[in-house]
């Protein structure tokens, strides 16, 4: 028996992503950047706090390539880099 | 022998026990009254709680909101993915990171990666899920690969990345103080041309 404030019966409602899909890399364009990242996040544990810069360098990868819409990178949580 | 009965305070016995009938009546129906009540408490609790819950889940999803957050640097939690793939689709897809570890207000990518190992093109489509439940109103993807079909041809093989960000506002929840771990899933299905997840509010 569940307990009596139990959501069991409400489903997950899944959310659209805010600025919609990133369109495949059919030509991996941005490949080197992502390995860059996975390296980065290999060699500190998994902590993205320390692999952001890569982050960022593979964001801005997509968005010089048509591969996503371009934004100033302090509206996807980039500020902090780039007060630097 | 005396009659012990007093016309006088037979009357007023009667109306004692009238009295008594009536408070009595009203004590009963208050008693009903509270069991009712308490039965009620659980759903208009939940009705509460839904409007309270949706209002700060559609809050979550701003630019401003991402331009301006800062991240709780001292909570740490441990995101760990899962990837599934409908029995009818034919995809070798799975997360190219067992874990990541973010704070609350910080943006963070992640990828999956997808196979098509069949000489012919097939196109997918994604959903995905958040557990615990409560927390996957605080999971706010910025971009990913989901809910738009994915077109993958003979033998390809492509980086699927998702870039998202815990609402800083979870470390403030106190039903999720202790919560270190999110799981986040993925399921591709494979998708007939033109087909489109019935999602609500998504267009």
């Amino acid at each position: 028996m569940s307990t009596a404030m139990n959501f069991g019966n409400k489903v997950f409602k899944p959310r659209a992503p805010d600025k919609g899909a990133f369109p495949l890399d059919h030509f991996g364009e941005c490949k080197n950047f992502k390995d860059k990242y996975m390296n980065c996040l290999r060699e500190n544990s998994y902590e993205n706090s320390m692999c952001r810069e890569q982050s960022k360098q593979y964001l801005e990868c997509r968005m010089d390539r048509q591969l996503m819409t371009k934004e100033p990178l302090q509206k996807l949580g980039f500020k902090d880099l780039l007060d630097e | 022998m005396k009659s012990h009965r007093n016309p006088h305070t037979e009357s007023q016995q009667e109306e004692w026990r009238k009295r008594n009938k009536t408070v009595l009546t009203y004590i009963a129906a208050a008693g009903v009254g509270m069991i009712g009540l308490s039965y009620a408490a659980v759903p208009l609790y939940r009705l509460y709680c839904q409007a309270r819950l949706g209002g700060t889940a559609v809050a979550g999803h701003d630019a401003e909101k991402v331009e301006s957050m800062t991240p709780v640097k001292d909570r740490i939690l441990k995101i760990t993915f899962n990837a599934d793939v409908h029995a009818g689709l034919q995809w070798n897809f799975r997360p190219q990171q067992s874990e990541v570890y973010v704070s609350p207000g910080e943006t963070a990518l992640a990828f999956y990666k997808a196979k098509n190992p069949t000489d012919k093109p097939v196109i997918g489509i994604s959903t995905y899920n958040v557990v615990p439940f409560e927390a996957g109103q605080y999971f706010n993807k910025i971009q990913c690969f989901c809910f738009e079909e994915q077109r993958l041809n003979p033998n390809e093989e492509v980086d699927m990345p998702v870039f998202f960000y815990i609402d800083p506002e979870f470390d403030e929840d106190p039903r999720m103080a202790r919560v270190d771990t999110i799981t986040l899933s993925y399921t591709f299905f494979e998708a007939k041309e033109g087909q489109k997840l019935p999602l609500p509010g998504y267009s």
